[in-house]
């Protein structure tokens, strides 16, 4: 394929069309898009993906921008999936993301694609994970995906990544509620944006809100140590202590055969989901317009059949 | 039979013939709902006027709370000034065109900068290529400003700048100016705007954040209460909140709230109010809702009084709002163009009405470029018959006692204070706009205005009706901005060689010190002026402290698609895009984008938001783009089409280059790129040859302009 050779020599349009390719919601794109992964698969980059997930506004895509150039200006290579939420009535959307990231954008050494999300929950996109494969194998030391982090997406931004960082502001305590639930299982690193002016107080009292959070969670052996960091994005401040947390954690997940167990969970999840999709798309094509399911239906209704006998009967049939 | 009761059968009476005429059954149903959503009846009467919350009904002018004037004698005693804004190309251009208007009759200068100027960069510098000399006059260093005013005695004429973001270099030089010219910087007059937070909200030429920049306005309000007694120190703008979609109320809401937040900024310097207070002046629009206009001023000196009171305010003059007027540009249009005379003529009676101290009437050919001289000659002939033939001067106030302007004065008035609360609950104005409020609010009713007219329930004469079937050819202002920026760059380089390095460095860093140790930074700004330091270094010097402020702002959707809900024409343009995203699984993806200094984003905003709304997707790039960063951005993001928004003049050097660099990124690009904004029909084919697929101006209707880019896109995608 052309467009495997060119994506991997850097080709910044035929990565662009590649991400649409594999975003595209038309099924006569999806062989293409299928060819052109399972290729890109085999020529591994050395990408670390990292995830920045945290609720709207928080400063998610000023973080970016501001800890993208920190690490731009030193000389790493970098691309950016923004997933933005925003999104109509009529179906369109306002991606607005990129008017935060004016300064990074201008470097050679980034590559930006905002992606609207459809409505699937603010999160994460079709396509997302096939998009971070093209941009590893065209060559950027980080991928950094931004995420609205509402629910259940969290779950599917971690799946998707070797980092996974919750970004909150100073006193938002709802979130805190999340660490209870769960979050902490995905999340490696807490960011506390926002650090800066009158939020200064707010912010280390929400850090250390966190930690003390944190420190019921009972670390499991053979786990790097989650950690809550304090940043100002608008000031720059605090990007250190983030990348020297980025490159402790993947060391020690390298170390420890985490890092790979990781990815292989995460294709193995992909391959079930996979299954899941092209199950349910030919359920949908087989069973859904069907005027057998309409009788049937009509006909539970009447009371003269069981909704489980029905369930059952086409599932047999698609089986077969 | 007692007067009252007679009244009441008068009014019995009158409703009753008012609904045989109107055929109506309830004339108190008869109400036309307007912008600022105050319901106009047909009929006012004596009732409408007792108990108002604001208006002293029968005060007199002179005397609080002022609502009739802020001088007891006003135009009987002296008219208003007629000062037009004006300024292009080089200093000695327009220096050239003031004197001949001085000489026409124009009372006051009023000084206009180019885009780089505003923005604190000097004419050499890349970034602002296509911006030199464009949308005013370059200024970079006190050898342009002496040239801009030579031959002008600034002892005798009141000078008005409007500059906020270079506020410190450029106030600077025209003190140092006047010093040179033999002028004791005591003795000199005029205004300058100093307005940030309207920048932040509407007029985008800010160079700092909000806190620096808010500290440099109260450095400037000190130093002219020491050292300037002639001069006003801020121009309190709510023109430009206007002119980007605001309506009355919002307009003075939040142009008096500036007004407390900058006079809070001046006090936390430990002046007295009265010390500064006087030298406060403002600066309103006036658009077409004649009366409401009226209303509008009356209501803003009644309102300051009260808010200047509570300051403690003693002085007479601290009381008062006095302010200066621009006929409203958003409401000319590029169609029919002789239209706006008429136009221009309603809104400076208006003003007039209203009690303005001072007024610029707008030339016809304003949706079109800067003005000719011919068409600046009729926009102040509009002044001067107003003032010499029509008798409007004879009396002051002439409207007062009218029961509706009285009522809506107090409702105006009522409203504003209103949000003038809610902002002060939220801490005032600098947190308002900091949290972006004020600019979400005015957007808003911007894209309702544009609803208003693509749905033609708000009629444009020449535009969405009455249409002239055979448009004038009008003469356009061209400026040669290369040649302009060559003639700058070589005065640039021309000072930098004559200069003493040793004493500039010196009074540079001396800058940077004052910015970090708080204090005035005016003085020190006069002495790098003074040492030839360009405007560009002032403002560079300051900024390695301060840095520079990003606007992040993409504007609120929802509005225009709400305005058209069940509409069969948007829903028509919504169905084809429908159509596209089956095809191409995905929707039509436009980028929208401003590039250069041009800060007009009211346009970009709202087709931005209004197409989302119709179904495409649409990138919305940041103020200030160079057309390199737009074609990475327009190729890393594949979209079908970039969308380019140009009011300031630019477009001539920044499509083009535009073009070029989208080729040199993706030379197979099937990119279609379009243009919105101030194109003078001279230069289309101009931009045709560069491939610009279309080109909407002022006044396109969003849905029919929708409805073309998605065919260019299909057949592009067809091919
Ligand atoms: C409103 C306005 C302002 C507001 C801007 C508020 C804002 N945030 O946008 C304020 C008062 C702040 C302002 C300031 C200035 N202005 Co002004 N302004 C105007 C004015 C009166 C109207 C523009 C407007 O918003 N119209 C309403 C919108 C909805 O219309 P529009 O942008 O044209 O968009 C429509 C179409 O053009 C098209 N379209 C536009 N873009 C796009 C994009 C796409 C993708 C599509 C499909 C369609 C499309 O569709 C839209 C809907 O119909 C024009 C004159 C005029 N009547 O047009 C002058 C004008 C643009 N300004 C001018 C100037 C010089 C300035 C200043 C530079 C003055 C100075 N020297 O200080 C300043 C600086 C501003 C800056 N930072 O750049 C000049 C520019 C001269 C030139 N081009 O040769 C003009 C032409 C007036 C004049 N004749 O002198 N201005
Ligand atoms: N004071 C302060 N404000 C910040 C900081 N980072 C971001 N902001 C502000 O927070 C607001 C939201 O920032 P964004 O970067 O758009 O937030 P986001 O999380 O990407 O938002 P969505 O993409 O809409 O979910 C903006 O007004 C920023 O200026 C910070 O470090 N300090
Ligand atoms: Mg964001």
């Amino acid at each position: 394929m052309e467009l495997v050779k060119k994506v991997l020599n850097n080709d910044r349009a035929s990565i662009a069309k590649a991400i649409t390719l594999v975003e595209s919601s038309n099924p006569k794109d999806k062989d293409e898009s299928k060819e052109l992964i399972s290729s890109l698969i085999n020529h591994p980059g050395h990408s670390i993906r990292v995830g920045f997930s945290g609720p709207p506004g928080v400063g998610k895509s000023t973080f970016i921008e501001s800890f993208g150039t920190y690490l731009v200006n030193k000389n790493y290579k970098l691309a950016i999936l923004a997933i933005d939420p925003s999104s109509n009535l009529t179906g369109g959307s306002i991606l607005g993301d990129k008017t935060r990231m004016s300064e990074i954008s201008k470097s050679q050494n980034t590559f930006i694609r905002s992606t609207p999300s459809k409505g699937s929950l603010g999160g994460v996109s079709y396509g997302t994970r096939e998009a971070s494969i093209i941009l590893d194998a065209a060559g950027y030391d980080f991928i950094f995906i931004e995420t609205v982090g509402v629910g259940q997406s969290e779950t599917m931004a971690a799946n998707l990544v070797d980092i996974f960082t919750l970004i909150v502001g100073p006193g938002s305590g709802d979130e805190l509620q999340g660490i209870k639930k769960g979050i902490t299982e995905y999340a490696d690193i807490f960011i506390v944006n926002k650090n800066d002016g009158d939020l200064k107080l707010q912010a280390s009292k929400t850090a250390s809100d966190y930690k003390s959070a944190l420190s019921f969670y009972s670390k499991q052996d053979n786990q790097a140590a989650k950690e809550v960091l304090l940043v100002s994005s608008i000031e720059q401040q605090g990007m250190d202590s983030v990348i020297d947390t980025i490159n402790e954690i993947i060391k020690f997940n390298k170390l420890n055969k985490i890092f790979d167990a990781r990815r292989e969970n995460q294709l193995s999840y992909w391959i079930k989901e996979e299954i899941r999709n092209q199950i349910q798309s030919k359920l949908d094509l087989e069973v859904g317009n069907d005027t057998e399911l309409l009788d049937m239906t009509k006909a539970v209704i009447k009371g003269e059949i069981n909704i489980y006998d029905v369930s059952d009967h086409f599932l047999d049939k698609f089986l077969k | 039979m007692n007067k009252k009761n007679n009244k009441d059968d008068q009014l019995t009476e009158w409703k009753k013939k008012f609904e045989a005429e109107t055929k109506t059954s309830r004339a108190d149903n008869f109400i036309i709902n307007t912008d600022e959503d105050i319901g106009i009846k047909p009929l006012y009467i004596e009732e409408d006027i007792k108990d108002l919350n604001f208006v002293d009904v029968g005060s007199l002018p002179g005397h609080d709370p002022y609502t009739r004037g802020p001088k007891a004698s006003m135009y009987v005693n002296r008219p208003w000034t007629i000062r037009q804004y004006a300024g292009f190309s080089t200093a000695e251009e327009s220096n050239n065109f003031y004197r001949k208007n001085l000489e026409a009759g124009q009372k006051g200068l009023s000084v206009a900068f180019d885009l780089p100027t505003h923005r604190g960069y000097d004419s050499d510098d890349e970034i602002v290529m296509g911006d030199v000399g464009k949308a005013g006059v370059a200024i970079d260093s006190v050898e342009d400003m002496k040239i801009l005013f030579d031959g002008i005695p600034l002892d005798q004429m009141s000078v008005s700048m409007t500059m906020n973001g270079a506020v410190l270099p450029i106030l600077a030089s025209f003190i140092v100016a006047g010093e040179e010219q033999g002028v004791a910087v005591k003795d000199l007059s005029g205004t300058i705007q100093n307005d940030i937070l309207k920048e932040f909200m509407v007029r985008n030429t800010y160079i700092y954040p909000p806190d620096p920049s808010m500290r440099i306005v109260a450095d400037i309000i000190e130093y002219t209460s020491r050292e300037m007694p002639k001069f006003n120190s801020i121009s309190i703008s709510g023109y430009h909140m206007q002119e980007a979609g605001a309506d009355n109320v919002l307009e003075l809401a939040y142009t008096l709230a500036d007004g407390i937040e900058y006079v809070r900024a001046a006090l936390s310097k430990g002046l007295d109010i009265d010390d500064f207070a006087p030298r406060l002046s403002f600066f309103f629009a006036i658009g077409t809702d004649f009366f409401m206009e009226i209303a509008k001023l009356r209501a803003a000196r009644t309102l300051w009084y009260k808010i200047m009171k509570d300051f403690g305010a003693k002085n007479e003059k601290s009381l008062t709002l006095r302010t200066h007027c621009q006929t409203s540009g958003v409401s000319l249009t590029e169609k029919d163009p002789y239209n706006n005379i008429v136009r221009t003529s309603y809104e400076a009676l208006s003003a007039v009405l209203g009690g303005t101290q001072s007024l610029h009437t707008n030339s016809f050919d304003e949706a079109i470029a800067l003005p000719t001289e011919f068409s600046a000659r009729i926009a102040r002939n509009t002044q001067l018959i107003l003032q010499n033939e029509t008798g409007v001067s004879n009396t002051v106030d002439p409207l007062a006692g009218s029961y509706f302007i009285e009522k809506i004065t107090d409702e105006v008035a009522s409203k504003a204070w209103e949000i003038i609360q809610e902002v002060e609950e939220l801490g005032g104005m600098t947190k308002a706009v900091n949290a972006g409020i004020p600019k979400l609010k005015i957007e808003e009713s911007a894209t309702k205005k544009q609803a208003k007219i693509d749905s033609g329930d708000r009629v444009v004469v020449g535009v969405n009706k009455f249409q002239n079937p055979k448009e004038p050819k009008i003469d356009v202002l061209v400026i040669d901005n290369e040649k302009v920026r060559e003639d700058q760059i070589k005065k640039i380089n021309l000072l930098k060689g004559s200069r003493d390095n040793k004493k500039l460095e010196k009074s540079l860093n001396e800058l940077t010190e004052d910015a970090k140790n708080g204090n005035n930074l005016l003085y020190s700004a006069v002495k790098a002026i003074k040492n030839r330091a360009t405007i560009g270094e002032v403002s560079k010097a300051l900024e390695n402290v301060f840095g520079r402020h990003y606007a992040t702002s993409v504007g609120v959707s929802g509005v225009y698609g709400k305005y058209f809900e069940g509409n069969e024409e948007f829903m028509h343009v919504t169905k084809k895009i429908q159509d596209f995203e089956k095809l191409y699984g995905r929707r039509p993806r436009v980028l929208v984008v401003k590039m250069g200094q041009d800060g007009h984003d009211r346009g970009a905003k709202i087709v931005a938001t209004s197409f989302a709304d119709i179904g495409f997707d649409i990138d919305m790039g940041p103020l200030f783009q160079s057309p390199k960063d737009v074609a990475k951005d327009a190729v890393e993001n594949d979209v079908h089409a970039i969308g380019v928004s140009t009011l300031a003049a630019g477009h001539k050097t920044l499509v083009p280059e535009l073009m070029s660099s989208l080729k040199e990124l993706d030379p197979e690009n099937k990119i279609i790129v379009f243009v919105g904004g101030i194109i003078p029909e001279q230069d289309y084919d101009f931009l045709y040859e560069k491939n610009i697929s279309a080109i909407f101006g002022p006044g396109s209707n969003i849905i029919e302009s929708a409805e073309k880019v998605i065919d260019l896109i299909s057949d592009k995608n067809n091919q």
